[in-house]
């Protein structure tokens, strides 16, 4: 499984513009496996982007817009683009000129094969 | 911790304990010494809950430290207990008079990953604070017990 993911991370992390990638315990808001650049906190990036699923998945669901699929955060200087399925969530922290483009067709791929 | 310390000490927690439930949105906090003296609580209704609490945490913690010393492990960080609903989060902080012990009990609407990550900073604040700086250290055995109910008295209003 940690192979499994690794790949994913390696495929996503390769995207232009992506300063980091992480499969995350929706659960217990930590890392499973990581790939950052320098600088960036993982383990903060984990924390909040957990709870942030938790959060948005219950408005999704309040809401009744279904099951939550992704989330993407714009700030001034990049991106959070969040990814989730049942018990893990996956992260990519891009710069804000990242391909977004391709960093979402790389999420779905992910999230498919979370699914499998 | 005498009883004449007391009254700083809880006043000085009062505001950091808001602001970490705040941050982590865990259901309860309370932060006791290695002798299981309650220094602050946030999320307790009852007081025997705290007593209870208390003294297992302490002896959770005393557990934990003879472990790690056992192991070679040295000092260690936290405890974490996953239950089906609700979960544990138990870790020491080194303050210049004295370790205190964080209890946090949370549920879904927090995680480990959050706790642990606010939990630093909280650990900062409470060292960085002047009640800490002068506050004599934990209690001798003949002021033990009385200490100990003067812990409760400050952290609950009298009708609790």
């Amino acid at each position: 499984m940690k192979k499994l993911f690794e790949d994913m991370l390696d495929r996503l992390s390769r995207v232009p513009g992506v300063r980091g990638a992480m499969i995350v315990d929706a659960q217990a808001g930590v890392p499973i496996v990581e790939e950052m650049a320098e600088g960036v906190a993982g383990g903060a990036v984990a924390a909040m982007a957990a709870s942030l699923v938790k959060r948005s998945a219950k408005a999704a669901t309040t809401a009744k817009f279904g099951e939550l699929r992704a989330i993407q955060l714009e700030a001034a200087a990049g991106h959070l683009i969040i990814a989730s399925h049942r018990d893990v969530v996956a992260v990519a922290v891009t710069r804000v000129d990242a391909q977004l483009g391709l960093v979402r067709v790389e999420m779905r791929n992910v999230l498919e094969a979370l699914k499998r | 911790m005498r009883r004449a310390d007391l009254d700083q000490v809880v006043a000085a927690l009062r505001q950091p304990i808001e602001t970490f439930v705040g941050e982590t949105r865990v259901r309860i906090a309370l932060l006791i010494n290695r002798s299981g003296q309650v220094l602050g609580q946030y999320g307790f209704t009852r007081k025997y809950e705290v007593v209870n609490v208390a003294s297992l945490a302490a002896s959770a913690s005393a557990a934990a430290t003879a472990l790690a010393e056992l192991t070679g492990s040295q000092r260690w960080t936290h405890l974490h207990h996953g239950g089906a609903t609700r979960q544990l989060f138990i870790a020491p902080i080194q303050t210049p008079s004295e370790e205190i012990i964080l209890v946090a009990i949370f549920d879904d609407d927090s995680s480990v990953g959050l706790v642990q990550l606010f939990f630093d900073r909280f650990g900062e604040k409470l060292a960085s604070l002047e009640a800490f700086r002068d506050a004599a250290p934990t209690s001798d055995q003949s002021n033990f017990e009385q200490d100990l109910e003067a812990g409760l008295e400050h952290v609950f209003l009298p009708d609790q």
